[in-house]
């Protein structure tokens, strides 16, 4: 390197960095830019942002993402709709559940077939499961962001409760791959109510162990209020949707407000908010919400009416021809599908609304002027999902 | 394609039949076959056949909007397509977060309404209906308010007030298709223009940073347009469901 | 003097490698040390965990959940870089965009390295087999010696994938792989 000069050596390095190949820090007359991924231990999952610093200060942050690009909506148009399920349980993969729903009455509502109702109440206590599922090792996890190690393991621990009970009805840890169009494909085991009864339990004492654990913290609170405040008028303009535009005060859940084939509307229960819009609130919100999903379960499981889990159905699935559009509130936020239907065994085109693209396309505008640990705990926060960001 | 045994084509075949005398008909309604109960019959309401509000809406916004609207769709308790031209895309979106409090920025796509030219590429054999002729080339026919070119690009907003979802349509040019950006009304917009322009090649004019957001920067086509085969599977078809050896009890 | 001066002849000569480097470059490893050293191996193994997609969670369940507990098996997780690792996990989807970085951590890798390829999307490309974007199999970038199948494997089956390795290693002839020609993938 002898004979190249000072500077060429700093474009080599940053020509290296844009190329996602190495972590690395370049240091020039304008100031730092830190290299954060796809890599790094400090992201999540194979996020990269680059950040360009003054100082301790973030000038402007850039995520790249499609480093999990699956290429979704391309896939599903060469599949026929059963098998499209399989493919959408892993967009979120943490609830996985939840995934499916939408698809699947975007599907229903074409064909003009409506499930049973006990199929639906399974259905709105496996989206609720998966909720917590999800939820809870945002909980863990945005501890593990801001310094704190034990409260992972808790999370990991009581969650594999939860799936259990839904390993017990689908027989999938992770991808159930249990929703049909009509119906359920199976109905719940025997003694299945009480033992989830039990799961709930445990997850209603986790909730309160991270409360005492987490939320009162002072480490934890120094390092989380007022970090990252979003507006609520800036938060809807970008699209942000879940507990992220409930954090900023927005008073909007796809559950109470635009239900669409869930039983959401037979249980008593509430929409949680907080008026800061930070971290904190952000965290707060998920943590009521969880709560809130072990309320749902708890009362949707004494009253599960009895009946068929399956309307009728033709047994090979064409879809008539058509445009819908169902959303439904998913652990991370709005999620939809738009299916387009030319009445063959495939959809033409499915467009998937996904929440975390959504609610990380606020990323450029939320770091900028932050200081450098305050980037992992503001994307902690929003808590996204790569597979949901890239499809 | 491999040669697909005889007894899973007869398997095929007879599921073909099941599925065609299990055609549900009007009198068998699913509904019907549902206990009565106190808590179902809340969810049991018909789908209403005309949607009162999304035509009030529809009203407001073609008294603001007038002539742009090119054609609008209603389909009852699902939801509310409007189509404008390419050149009042900006506007439309204006009016309606300034007049409707469509504040929510949902998504924005694109849909390529050409038929695929590979055909269906379903798997098997049994999925491939014998009757139909896979030949002749398909017409492109449009979904809910029609359209003239081959790429449309449809937009959804949502205003909470409201509780409702508008989905704008807009028909874009085939040979350069290109819009304004959204990104002076909805800054959310920059990602999904960004994911727009690389899966379909649509130009968003007045927008900062066109580069690719998914696929690597040298990527070489859009993957979302229709005529954009799928390699692995145009190389070497899957032969579809093929049983190695027969299962116990079967013959071969 | 002069016998530094023949060392370092030796060096620059073809013929230094197994020369002058120690037991196991030498090929001269007592059966019964390969043994001793195996077994210090293969019960203290860092692991560099590689999560891309849906399996990086149950391998998470794996490693960090005290229900599954790997560091039973003598296996520790989370180091502080690829440099300390023993073997690697790439669990999930390995993408086109992502494939050059998952070469270069395994290059950052020191030697001896072993890779566990964990999933479906990892073996062959899984669910997203004629996908534009996805990589089919990262055994086309990187060597793999464990195979762990299944969309995801549960923690137990990553498990099993590891005490497979670990019966690898014990049956390892070290010196054998010292004298062998470097790994190659094309």
């Amino acid at each position: 390197m002898s004979t190249t000069t000072e500077n060429e050596q700093l474009a080599y390095i940053a020509s290296q960095a844009a190329d996602a190949r190495v972590n690395v820090e370049v240091e020039t007359d304008e100031g730092m830019t830190l290299n954060l991924g796809p890599q790094h231990p400090a992201t999540h999952g194979t996020l990269r942002i680059i950040a360009k610093l003054d100082g301790e200060k973030v000038v402007t942050a850039e995520p790249i993402m499609g480093y999990m690009h699956r290429g979704y909506e391309k896939l599903t148009e060469v599949r026929t709709y059963p098998q499209v399920t399989t493919l959408i349980n892993r967009i979120d993969w943490l609830g996985s559940f939840a995934n499916e729903v939408p698809f699947i009455l975007a599907a229903e509502q074409l064909m003009e077939v409506e499930a049973p109702p006990r199929a639906q109440w399974i259905r709105t206590i496996l989206f609720e499961l998966s909720r917590i599922a999800n939820v809870c090792l945002f909980l863990g996890d945005m501890a593990v962001q801001v310094g704190a190690t034990t409260p992972v393991f808790y999370a990991f621990r009581d969650r594999e409760f939860v799936l259990n009970q839904i390993e017990r009805v689908t027989g999938g840890r992770f991808h159930p791959n249990f929703d049909r169009i009509g119906g359920l494909k199976d109905d719940l085991p025997k003694g299945w109510i009480e033992e989830t009864r039990g799961a709930l339990e445990r997850m209603k004492s986790f909730c309160d162990e991270m409360e005492e654990l987490v939320l009162g913290n002072e480490i934890f609170q120094a390092r989380t209020r007022n970090i990252g405040v979003i507006p609520g008028d800036v938060a809807l303009s970008y699209g942000l949707s879940g507990a992220n535009l409930r954090a900023s005060g927005v008073d909007w859940d796809i559950r109470r407000d635009a239900n669409v084939g869930l039983v959401y509307d037979q249980v008593d229960w509430k929409v949680w908010t907080h008026p800061d819009g930070d971290s904190f609130a952000r965290f707060w919100v998920r943590l009521q919400e969880t709560r809130e999903a072990c309320n749902i379960i708890d009362q949707l499981l004494g009253s599960i009416p009895s009946g068929p889990i399956m309307a009728k159905v033709p047994r090979i699935i064409k879809v008539p021809a058509g445009e819908a559009y169902v959303a439904t509130e998913n652990p991370l936020g709005e999620m939809g599908y738009y299916v387009v239907s030319k009445g063959d065994l495939t959809p033409f085109r499915v467009k998937i609304r996904s929440a975390s693209f959504s609610n990380m396309s606020i990323t450029p505008w939320i770091l900028k002027d932050v200081f450098v640990p305050d980037i992992i705990s503001i994307l902690a926060s929003l808590y996204f999902i790569l597979g949901d960001i890239d499809r | 394609m491999a040669e697909i045994p005889e007894h899973l084509l007869k398997r095929a075949q007879a599921a073909r039949e099941n599925a065609e005398t299990n055609q549900p008909t009007s009198d068998q309604a699913p509904s019907e076959t549902i206990e009565a109960d106190s808590a179902v019959a809340v969810i049991e309401e018909e789908i209403p056949e005309t949607d009162e509000r999304a035509e009030e809406i529809l009203n407001q916004i073609l008294e603001g909007l007038g002539e742009t609207v090119l054609t609008s769709h209603i389909a009852p308790g699902r939801g509310l397509w409007i189509r404008v031209s390419s050149d009042n895309w900006r506007q439309t979106a204006e009016f309606l977060k300034d007049e409707l409090d469509c504040k929510f920025f949902d998504w924005l796509s694109v849909i390529d309404w050409m038929p695929s030219p590979y055909g269906r590429e379903l798997e098997t054999e049994q999925d491939i209906e014998p009757e139909q002729d896979t030949n002749e080339p398909e017409q492109m026919e449009w979904g809910y308010t029609g359209g003239d070119t081959r790429f449309q690009l449809i937009c959804r907003l949502y205003s909470i007030s409201n509780a409702a979802g508008i989905m704008i349509k807009a028909d874009l040019d085939d040979q350069s298709p290109r819009v304004l950006s959204l990104i002076p009304v909805y800054p959310g917009a920059n990602w999904h223009e960004r994911e727009a322009r690389e899966m379909f090649g649509v130009t968003f004019d007045e927008h900062p940073d066109l580069r690719n957001i998914y696929l690597p920067g040298d990527f070489e086509g859009h993957p979302l347009r229709k005529d954009y085969p799928l390699l692995s599977r145009r190389m070497k078809p899957w032969p579809g469901i093929v049983d190695v050896e027969a299962m116990p009890g079967e013959e071969k | 003097m002069r016998g530094e001066k023949e060392y370092l002849n030796g060096l620059k000569s073809s013929s230094y490698k197994g020369k002058h480097m120690g037991l196991v470059e030498s090929g001269k490893m007592p059966k019964s040390l390969t043994k001793l050293l195996n077994m210090s191996r293969r019960y203290s193994m860092w692991v560099y965990q590689w999560g891309l997609a849906c399996c990086a969670i149950e391998m998470g369940a794996a490693f960090a959940s005290p229900r599954y507990d790997v560091m039973r098996l003598g296996v520790i997780p989370l180091p502080a870089s690829p440099r300390q690792a023993d073997f690697l996990v790439v669990s999930g989807t390995v993408t086109d965009k992502m494939a050059p970085a998952v070469r270069r951590l395994w290059e950052q890798m020191p030697d001896p390295k072993y890779v566990i390829s964990m999933g479906s999307c990892a073996n062959c490309g899984g669910p997203y087999w004629d996908s534009y974007s996805v990589t089919k199999g990262v055994d086309q970038i990187i060597p793999v010696d464990v195979y762990v199948p299944g969309c995801p494997p549960r923690p137990e089956a990553l498990l099993e994938g590891i005490v497979l390795l670990q019966e690898r290693i014990m049956n390892e002839d070290m010196a054998e792989r010292w004298r062998g020609d470097p790994i190659v993938v094309e």
